[in-house]
């Protein structure tokens, strides 16, 4: 295994991966990755909106795993505020891409899937409204924020949201979504 | 009533609220991971304060260099209140104070002043 480690690692590169993390996810996570995340964007240079958008939507990506993911520390304890997911932050060709992942109900998945197409065919102006509208109400009784982490994403991307489920049985799909700033 | 003080953490806000002078800080950032949680003796402090408010004039002045679409549904919320006392004819003024650079925090500033009529919602630009 180890011999493959480094072709592994070659990968990630080619592919302008900065970040992966694959496991247990919690507000510590979030904390720690997100500094050290802001401090490389801050030693680049990078322009302080933009690195400040990307943190943005890694902090909402992350929480939306921790507070979604199927997959809980200790298992089955949907209160817990430790969850199993996945962040991936990447550059490529001058944009930052910030991708999250995590095992949903296909019953979540179909209300995930409701929010998002109403999202893909709004315009920057059309997401603004929408946002502003949907922060006046109350969240539905499944969001355990304040429901506005999709539209925040779509604010913030510079390209729609690009989302995938990947079918692992008859209950479960894998989530994943994809922000590019 | 006490001055409620609440220390910065990496992910939540310094939050000082004084019912002496009647000037009040929400400063720093604010992603907790359960807003709710986080803000709820905020807001049971501030609705007793309202009420005790009589004629002084109440101001806040929140710079919040990040927030997370939690806080941002919280601070609707917080301005809901502050709106409905403002229609009972109490005095509060909002001071939204924001870096020059920073165009999310103008933004989220501009698109609450616009929400609101009941109270004075100031927008305040510091450049470096």
């Amino acid at each position: 295994m180890l011999e493959q480690l480094y072709k592994y690692k070659s990968e990630l590169k080619k592919d302008g991966i900065i970040f992966s993390f694959v496991g247990p996810i919690s507000q510590d996570v979030v904390e720690g990755i997100g500094s050290v995340l802001r401090e490389k964007m801050e030693t680049e240079d990078i322009n302080s909106n933009t690195s400040l958008k990307v943190f943005a939507i890694f902090v909402e990506q992350m929480q939306n795993v921790i507070n979604y993911s199927v997959d809980r520390v200790p298992e089955n304890n949907f209160d817990s505020h430790i969850s199993f997911g996945m962040i991936i932050v990447g550059q490529n060709e001058g944009k930052y891409f910030i991708i999250g992942g995590n095992r949903v109900s296909n019953v979540q998945k179909e209300r995930i899937e409701k929010k998002l197409s109403i999202l893909s065919n709004m315009d920057k102006q059309e997401l603004r409204a929408y946002y502003r509208e949907q922060r006046k109400i109350d969240p539905d009784e499944y969001s355990k924020g304040a429901g506005l982490g999709f539209i925040e994403m779509a604010k913030k991307s510079t390209e729609p949201l690009e989302y995938n489920f990947e079918p692992i049985d008859e209950e479960n799909s894998y989530f994943t979504i994809k922000t590019i700033v | 009533m006490e001055i409620l003080e609440i220390k910065a953490t990496k992910s939540s806000p310094k939050v000082s609220l004084n019912p002496n002078t009647n000037i009040h800080e929400i400063s720093g950032e604010s992603y907790p991971e359960n807003s709710y949680e986080f803000y709820e003796p905020i807001f049971d402090w501030i609705e007793e304060y309202i009420e005790n408010l009589g004629d002084n004039e109440a101001i806040f002045n929140i710079e919040l260099y990040y927030f997370n679409s939690s806080s941002s549904k919280i601070l609707m919320d917080m301005f809901d209140i502050f709106e409905d006392a403002g229609e009972e004819g109490k005095k509060i003024v909002i001071n939204w104070i924001y870096e020059s650079e920073n165009h999310a925090a103008q933004e989220y500033g501009e698109e609450f002043s616009e929400d609101f009529e009941n109270m004075t919602f100031n927008l305040v630009e510091k450049s470096d």
